[in-house]
């Protein structure tokens, strides 16, 4: 089994609500109930989307020690893709329209692609991608070692059909509320507005001078330094 | 069963705040030399590495990309400084005690691109030693971002804010 990368890119993300614990073998039963399943000898182009674990890249077992991480549960999914490989469809459109002297109409075209969806798909392997997360179940707080929007996505929806929780990404706002604040700067978090620098090319003065003329009548936050 | 239907995103709505998060770190680094003190005793230390982005001030306007070397120290950083232009994206350097990482942040999402997680701690011989290692460093790097960005936002959401930090802030980006 090899280990956790030492570097690359992460989203954080967090759930509200409870999840089994990872020590219990429900944890590991939800995981199963939404394995990864092969679609190599798939027929059609098709995505499959499932758990596997560290020591199991085929969904087949989540062993307790594939899953312990020190603090963190280590989870892991694949998300197999099978396509019909674009530039031999573009070889096979372009050979017929040759032969037959000229532009393939849309039927044409479209019977092309279904002749060799059934010739070549039996024979095209799928991509393979497979990616982990750290889950801190104390912290509520989930780590997906990815940061590309595909894979944020089909983490989110696997990890909701899993465990019946949404997972809410990270960004400045729901990072914010996770910061402790008492409830009025919670308050101010939700409606701030950007400050607006001062901007030494058009001659602006210094922050607090030009908030001050706007503090009496308007929310200073919102209107501190206009441009 | 489908997850429900996201509402307006927050990089939308305070994407902006990231953006003024990184710009502080670096005021913060280059004014106090970038050590902080956070929540549970812990000390850590920031420095901007070598790679700087500067956000677009409108949808018409270019992003400003300053890589290699040191680019907080170049014309073309301050220019931007004084132009009330705020970072969009950098790459850090973040110490506690004898653990380094260096990471970029992207502001208006707050993900973490291109992490380096400090070596391997020389006691972990098994692959098990060494990923339970290797999570307990990626905890840390959040757990290090969420402080620093819960430190700024106690600060930016301060009443006394535009008078006083802020104030502070915007003079250093003017000099």
């Amino acid at each position: 089994m090899a280990s956790i990368r030492r570097s690359g890119g992460a989203t954080a993300m967090f759930w509200q609500g409870r999840l089994p614990d990872p020590r219990d073998p429900q944890f590991a039963k939800a995981l199963q109930k939404h394995r990864f399943r092969t679609i190599e000898d798939a027929a059609s182009e098709e995505t499959s989307v499932g758990w596997i674990s560290a020591g199991d890249p085929t969904g087949g077992s989540f062993d307790d020690e594939d899953l312990e991480a020190g603090t963190a549960t280590w989870l892991r999914f694949r998300l197999d893709k099978k396509q019909l490989p674009r530039k031999w469809l573009a070889i096979h459109r372009d050979a017929a329209a040759k032969s037959r002297g000229k532009k393939l109409s849309a039927r044409e075209r479209r019977e092309i692609k279904d002749d060799l969806v059934g010739k070549l798909l039996p024979r095209v392997l799928p991509t393979v991608q497979m990616v982990d997360a750290l889950l801190f179940i104390d912290r509520h707080t989930v780590l997906l070692l990815h940061t590309g929007k595909g894979m944020i996505e089909a983490f989110g929806r696997l990890f909701f059909q899993t465990f019946a929780l949404p997972l809410e990404r990270t960004d400045p706002l729901a990072t914010g509320r996770r910061t402790g604040l008492d409830r009025a700067l919670a308050d101010r978090l939700e409606r701030i507005e950007p400050v607006r620098w001062p901007r030494r090319d058009r001659g602006d003065r210094a922050l607090a001078a030009r908030a001050s003329t706007h503090a009496a009548t308007t929310d200073p936050e919102a209107e501190a330094v206009d441009a | 069963m489908k997850a429900p239907a996201p509402g307006p995103s927050g990089i939308e709505t305070h994407g902006f705040l990231g953006e003024e998060f990184l710009t502080w770190l670096w005021f913060r680094w280059e004014s106090d030399g970038g050590e902080f003190q956070l929540p549970g005793g812990r000390v850590v230390g920031i420095a901007i590495d070598d790679f700087l982005t500067f956000a677009a001030p409108s949808d018409d306007e270019t992003e400003q990309t300053l890589r290699h070397g040191l680019p907080t120290r170049t014309e073309e950083a301050r220019t931007a400084l004084r132009q009330g232009r705020r970072l969009r994206r950098a790459r850090l350097i973040v110490a506690e005690g004898s653990r380094q990482w260096t990471v970029t942040v992207d502001g208006p999402s707050l993900q973490l691109s291109g992490a380096k997680l400090p070596e391997d701690a020389e006691e972990t011989e098994s692959d098990q030693d060494r990923s339970a290692d290797r999570a307990a460093n990626w905890l840390a790097l959040h757990e290090i971002v969420l402080a620093l960005y819960g430190a700024f936002l106690r600060e930016r959401l301060d009443d006394g804010y535009l008078g006083g930090a802020g104030e502070r802030q915007a003079q250093w980006m003017q000099a």
